[in-house]
């Protein structure tokens, strides 16, 4: 079974010391959640260097106003959206160049070895997209956001939304079209 | 069949399957810059704090000399009565003066809390507490006061406990009137 960042349970005295400003706590949430928060600031910006600052600027952010956290939502939702904010945020201020390293990530077996094929594919193709649509497309397919919120976080209607979404995903696909055969790509095809 | 239908929802959710990409782990370790920069802010909140603290103490003093000053000098007592001689030579000059400056300064507060609970609305359930408790202090005060009327201590305590509660009224006063200017 999959594990998703909003699995992470984080208990109520860490929390609660958090808040307080015990740096042991802090230091806690911080490990717990510094991969997720990272992967999603790069999944967005493209650019190791510029998601560690996001990362860490977010993570400045949240454990400030952690008085602000109701806590009757997983931490991992609240703390997304101060990562995603700050990400926006970095698009908004001028585009960097977009350095991608390519790194196995995966395990060792050979279906494994297989989807790495898949995936660099997939990260290449992302990479050259727009600083934009690479977010819209991200925040909407993979981290669940609605046209309405993307349209909120970046100041614009949800037609923009709709439209910068649909043309990322066609651009991608006409890329991976070339490069191979991706799953469910060629399945929606298929229908 | 549950199963093949949230497969069907992610494929229309993410039809170019990219979630499939993998984690990506951070290049470094991010926590040594995060805490330096919260120990910087958590240090600049404590100064704020004091900076804050002193400054109203600053404040209240500045308060308490401007009413001294002003106050006008107390009128030479005849020195025909007896009884007012005793006290000027028990007591040396400073402290006389500073006990006669608190007592004024006393009872221009009084005056000033009277006048401005008047015009005062209904305050919240906390501020209400904290002025039964301040006006119970200055009761105990007067108590001890009239079996000591000369103590510089007691006398300065009734001043305090006064600034706090015209401080009270006022701030209540500012919020009413903030309420009446949004309307």
């Amino acid at each position: 079974m999959a594990t998703t960042p909003f699995d992470i349970e984080l208990d109520e005295m860490t929390l609660a010391r958090a808040r307080r400003g015990d740096m042991e706590a802090c230091e806690q949430i911080f490990r717990l959640f510094q991969q997720p928060a990272f992967s999603v600031a790069f999944r967005v910006c493209q650019c190791r260097e510029t998601a560690q600052e996001i990362t860490q600027e977010a993570f400045i952010t949240a454990l400030r106003k952690l008085k602000q956290f109701r806590g009757d939502s997983p931490f991992w939702g609240w703390l997304r959206r101060v990562v995603v904010n700050h990400a926006i945020s970095s698009i908004r201020k001028g585009p960097k160049s977009d350095p991608v390293e390519f790194q196995d990530h995966h395990g060792r077996s050979e279906s494994a070895s297989e989807r790495v094929g898949m995936s660099m594919d997939l990260e290449s193709a992302l990479a050259v997209l727009g600083a934009e649509d690479r977010a819209i497309v991200w925040l909407h397919d993979v981290e669940g956001y609605n046209h309405g919120e993307i349209a909120e976080l970046f100041g614009k209607t949800e037609s923009f939304s709709k439209t910068r979404l649909s043309r990322a995903r066609k651009k991608l696909r006409s890329m991976l079209d070339g490069a191979g055969d991706v799953p469910y790509v060629s399945e929606a095809a298929a229908r | 069949m549950k199963f093949s239908k949230v497969r069907y929802m992610q494929k229309e959710r993410d039809p170019l399957n990219l979630g499939s990409l993998p984690a990506v782990p951070p290049p470094s370790d991010g926590w040594p810059a995060v805490r330096a920069e919260l120990e910087k802010s958590h240090n600049r909140k404590r100064l704020l704090r004091y900076a804050g603290s002193a400054l109203a103490i600053a404040a209240t003093v500045v308060l308490a000399l401007g009413v001294i000053i002003r106050q006008p000098a107390p009128e030479a007592v005849p020195a025909a009565l007896p009884g007012a001689t005793q006290v000027t030579a028990q007591t040396p000059d400073g402290t006389q003066k500073t006990l006669d400056s608190l007592v004024a300064l006393s009872q221009q507060l009084e005056n000033r809390v009277r006048t401005i609970r008047a015009d005062v609305g209904g305050m919240p359930t906390h501020s209400l507490v904290y002025q039964v408790e301040l006006e119970d202090l200055i009761a105990q005060v007067d108590e001890r006061l009239s079996m000591n009327p000369d103590s510089l201590e007691l006398w300065s305590h009734r001043v305090n406990l006064l600034l706090d509660l015209s401080r009270l009224y006022e701030n209540q006063l500012r919020r009413d009137y903030r309420r009446m200017a949004s309307l």
